[in-house]
């Protein structure tokens, strides 16, 4: 009987130390847009596991999917997440954190709040690309500015369709702060270099102005 | 003059034509190799490397790899690199050892071997290195676009003089001889995205052109002969085997295979570069 209750007792305990164990993992999901080489979702993979007690990797090619857990007392932030995902030359689209504690934490940048005097309109705009990366960072980068509600963009027709509020902001604007990232636009040229800064698979032919 | 240019005199050329695609279930070959028995070819979303007959069936894997890219092979022998663990594998059906080489590897991704020659294409140090002894390595390129640079190379092959390199994100392929200098540059104008892998025969250079879903046939001095765009969805490598030119669909889950065939081709069409979809038709198994 008292062997018994002393396994009994050790089971409780180790089972009561795995689950503890299970819970002090934050989980991360990040969504990667241009993941279709299989070179460079490896590579963001590799650069990953540069985090030391890095879990549970998961990368989806198909849908740029990424997730991965890691012990939540090193306190992983968002801003080092995204900035390991840049390393390996990627922009996310997407990043969320779920914390052992149940908090969520995501990065979604945009803050446009329409008021009573918005005018809010979609226009198309020609922004040059070449690849999924630069869909990725074009979007991201338009959706990060203030008064834009929407943003897409069409690598076959190189253009971007944005939905933005004109009391916030022009399409000039918003196509300066694309250029910025190393993007040609209509109205605005990329300076050569944030157009070097791009990764080499995103160097498209650029626009004559 | 509409009679004139309906009577235009043809002419004819030897030219790869699509034959065949042979469909593989559960695979993504990255690269691909001859096996004594059959084709191997790396799978490296499942982490594996797998032998398949004609047919596409698999005969045999090889599991518990980290990520293996572009494969290479003599007689029995295999020489894997495994991206995930920057390691190069020599295996034998009884024995495997790791390739020793004298700097640190970051993703390697592409081995040629030959004889005792082996050269890596190191991806993430955007290097390649090479021995002619398997023991004393020299090693050449930093990241750049200049002639000699690499942006992320993929995949090498070596003939009798020369190392010839996928400088994938630059778009081109480069050659050098077996001292690491730079001879040659290939490709450059050809709008490619991401020339992920390559072949050299006696008289041709192959890559595969990613993004773009083709395969381009330079011959040595670098002049385009012909584009494959039949039946390949991303591919990655290629290798010829008995005359057969087989290409990776890493996307498409598939082989394609492409013979050399005797087609005719119109006056005007002899001055232009050929598509391999010209004067046949396409027929799959």
């Amino acid at each position: 009987m008292k062997i018994k209750a002393i396994i009994l007792l050790v089971a409780v305990v180790m089972v009561s130390a795995f689950a503890k164990a299970q819970k002090t993992m934050d989980t991360f999901e990040v969504q990667v847009d241009g993941l279709g080489c299989p070179f460079c979702a490896y590579g963001l993979e590799k650069k990953f596991k540069e985090f030391k007690g890095i879990k549970k990797v998961a990368i989806d090619i198909e849908t740029g999917d990424f997730s991965f857990q890691y012990p939540s007392e090193k306190n992983l932030t968002m801003q080092a997440v995204v900035k390991q995902v840049e390393k390996a030359g990627y922009t996310p689209i997407t990043s969320k954190i779920t914390r052992a504690d149940g908090t969520v934490e995501t990065n979604e940048a945009n803050t446009t709040e329409l008021s009573a005097e918005s005018v809010v309109v979609t226009q198309q705009v020609l922004v040059a690309g070449k690849c999924g990366m630069c869909e990725a960072r074009i979007v991201n980068a338009a959706g990060n500015i203030p008064g834009v509600t929407d943003a897409t963009w069409k690598q076959e027709l190189q253009m971007m369709k944005v939905t933005y509020d004109k009391s916030q902001v022009t399409l000039d604007g918003i196509q300066s702060e694309i250029a910025r990232i190393g993007h040609d636009t209509k109205a605005h040229k990329a300076t050569d270099e944030a157009y070097a800064d791009l990764p080499g698979c995103c160097k498209y032919e650029r626009l004559d102005q | 003059m509409l009679i004139a240019s309906c009577q235009e005199k043809k002419q004819t050329e030897i030219r790869w034509v699509h034959s065949k695609t042979i469909a593989l279930a559960d695979v993504n070959p990255i690269g691909i190799a001859q096996g004594e028995k059959g084709i191997w070819l790396s799978d490296g979303d499942r982490n594996r490397l797998v032998l398949i007959d004609n047919s596409g069936v698999v005969l045999k894997t090889i599991d518990s790899l980290d990520r293996p890219m572009h494969i290479a092979s003599e007689g029995e022998m295999l020489v894997i690199p495994q991206y995930g663990n920057d390691e190069i594998l020599r295996f034998r059906e009884s024995e495997k050892e790791i390739v020793r080489t004298w700097d640190s590897l970051d993703a390697p991704a592409g081995v040629a071997i030959k004889g005792a020659q082996i050269a890596i294409a190191d991806f993430y140090n955007n290097k390649v290195h090479y021995t002619e002894n398997s023991n004393d390595w020299i090693t050449f390129g930093k990241e750049g676009k200049a002639d000699g640079d690499f942006y992320y190379p993929t995949d090498v092959h070596l003939t009798e003089s020369n190392i010839w390199v996928a400088d994938a994100y630059n778009n081109r392929l480069q050659v050098f001889d077996k001292k690491g200098n730079h001879l040659k540059t290939i490709g450059e104008d050809q709008k490619m995205n991401a020339a992920t892998g390559i072949f050299v025969s006696d008289t041709n250079a192959y890559t595969t052109d990613f993004e773009n879903d083709r395969v381009l046939v330079f011959d040595l001095e670098g002049s385009l002969k012909q584009v494959l765009d039949t039946d390949i969805s991303k591919p990655t490598d290629l290798i010829i085997i008995d005359e057969v030119l087989y290409v990776t669909n890493y996307k498409g889950k598939s082989l394609s295979l492409y013979t050399q065939q005797e087609v005719e081709i119109s006056n005007q069409e002899g001055h232009d570069t050929h598509n391999d979809h010209h004067d046949h038709e396409d027929h799959k198994d």
